[in-house]
């Protein structure tokens, strides 16, 4: 070994830059649409009632499938997950030539077409990261929503308040906060797991250590970078949601 | 203005209420009291339709609460309802507690409900701690909290399932003082407690329930000084 070259680093620095950026915006993105699809995903996991049709239809076409989803995408892994998306879900909606968006008109072949050569790696690691975590978040949710104490639903639907309502301004913000930790580790992990998207060509972090180290035939410096470079996020994370905790937690709950 | 009649709930293999049937009139003060297990809260819990009855009639305020056609928020608009646990919501204030449900299900506008707020608060005598956090409030002050939250929507009918039994001794007497007032004022109260002075002294009748079903009922006068059934008399025998 002799010693660290620096040269190596300042020459592809934009790189790093480059892709130090494509791994905030893919988490950001990935975190928002995740968190949404899974307190959706949470919320169908707990959908049921007590009589009538509802049961049956909430039972077998809403809480089942969700089980089998969430099953599914923690039982597989994510970089998997990323191939099938990436090589056979993506391309059945929009391939230029057949794609079920492009047959049936919702859009043009062109953009199609654009589509898939400019943001084709980046909408799949969406899409895949996305799927995968709502899966994770929405367990977070489920079991944040089943510690509110059973109480406060009584208390807001007794006073006429409907079930959306009561989920929207009594339940989900006092569940926010007590899942905000492992919402918090979930994000971190995303920032982390978005490197298995450099496998089918997306420009992160991960994706400029390997064209650096291919280019040079050295490893040592670039994916050294690139591991400091995903601390420094990860621990700047972290701090955002110690912040975040201590600004929820003014009211102190039970 | 509340009709009951051959009320049946069953939880599981349970059979909790076994038929109770009986009707309360416009500002009549109703205690319930009983043995626990007796069905007496989930009595109380079916007039809102917090549980669902399983058999019989139910009507409240016009509102057929077995019906499952019956759109049960607006049932519960005019039925107020305060809880032993106090079940105020720990990430609001104390104004925002009784603000939300005016603003959100009668279109108040915020400064018309902090108004109502304020007046309910002074009533309660908890105007000063407007902006407190429920938590730092006592049991008692809590309560009363809660009474006015429930108040907030203007009920016709409160609902007080044992509103006292998680309070400390020194802390139940400035509950039942704003409850007195309540009734002196005319509001339809039903009252499931084991405070016996208090339905004594408040109370318009007394029902006692147990076994799932209305054992004995009258005014206090009577229910608690001639109990004419064996249960009654065994069971004030053990809290008198």
């Amino acid at each position: 070994m002799t010693g660290f070259r620096w040269e190596i680093i300042s020459e592809y620095s934009p790189l790093f830059i480059q892709g130090a950026l494509m791994t905030i915006k893919c988490t950001i993105i990935c975190v928002i649409l995740g968190t949404s699809w899974g307190l959706l995903l949470g919320l169908g996991r707990m959908a049921r009632a007590d009589k009538g049709p509802w049961k049956y239809v909430l039972h077998y076409a809403v809480q089942w499938p969700v089980r089998v989803y969430v099953s599914a995408f923690r039982g597989t892994p994510l970089f998997v997950q990323i191939m099938v998306v990436h090589f056979a879900l993506v391309p059945m909606f929009i391939n230029p030539r057949d794609g079920i968006f492009v047959t049936h008109g919702l859009m043009s072949v062109d953009f199609a077409r654009d589509l898939r050569t400019e943001y084709g790696a980046f909408l799949s690691c969406i899409v895949a990261i996305t799927l995968n975590s709502g899966a994770y978040v929405s367990e977070i949710f489920r079991a944040g929503i089943q510690s509110i104490d059973n109480g406060q639903m009584e208390a807001s639907r007794a006073l006429g308040m409907g079930w959306g309502k009561t989920m929207r301004k009594v339940i989900l913000p006092q569940a926010f906060r007590r899942i905000l930790p492992p919402l918090g580790n979930n994000s971190i992990a995303i920032v982390k797991d978005s490197s298995l998207a450099s496998a089918i060509g997306l420009a992160d972090l991960a994706y400029a250590a390997r064209t650096v180290s291919g280019a040079y035939a050295t490893y040592w410096e670039p994916y050294l970078t690139i591991s400091v470079i995903y601390w420094v996020l990860t621990f700047m994370l972290s701090l955002l949601v110690q912040y975040m905790e201590k600004r929820l937690g003014r009211s102190d709950s039970r | 203005m509340i009709h009951v009649k051959d009320l049946q709930k069953q939880f599981g293999k349970s059979h909790v209420l076994r038929g109770i049937s009986c009707d309360i009139a416009p500002q009549e003060v109703v205690c319930v009291i009983g043995p626990s297990g007796s069905g007496k809260s989930t009595f109380l819990r079916c007039l809102n339709a917090l549980e669902r009855p399983d058999g019989g009639e139910v009507i409240v305020n016009g509102f057929a609460v077995h019906d499952p056609k019956t759109n049960l928020n607006n049932l519960r608009e005019g039925v107020g309802m305060v809880f032993q646990r106090f079940n105020l919501f720990p990430h609001m204030t104390v104004l925002e507690n009784l603000i939300m449900a005016p603003m959100s299900l009668k279109g108040l506008s915020k400064p018309d409900a902090i108004l109502r707020a304020e007046k309910l608060l002074k009533k309660v005598g908890l105007l000063d701690k407007i902006d407190a956090w429920p938590t730092s409030l006592s049991g008692g002050q809590q309560q009363r909290v809660a009474i006015a939250r429930a108040l907030a929507m203007e009920p016709s009918i409160i609902l007080f399932d044992e509103p006292t039994s998680a309070l400390d001794p020194e802390l139940v007497g400035e509950v039942l003082a704003v409850m007195k007032q309540l009734a002196q004022e005319g509001m339809t109260m039903i009252i499931v407690t084991h405070e016996m002075g208090f339905a004594r002294e408040v109370a318009d009748r007394v029902i006692f329930i147990d076994q799932g079903i209305i054992q004995e009922q009258g005014p206090p006068s009577q229910l608690f000084t001639a109990p004419e059934n064996p249960r009654t008399q065994a069971f004030l025998s053990k809290v008198l």
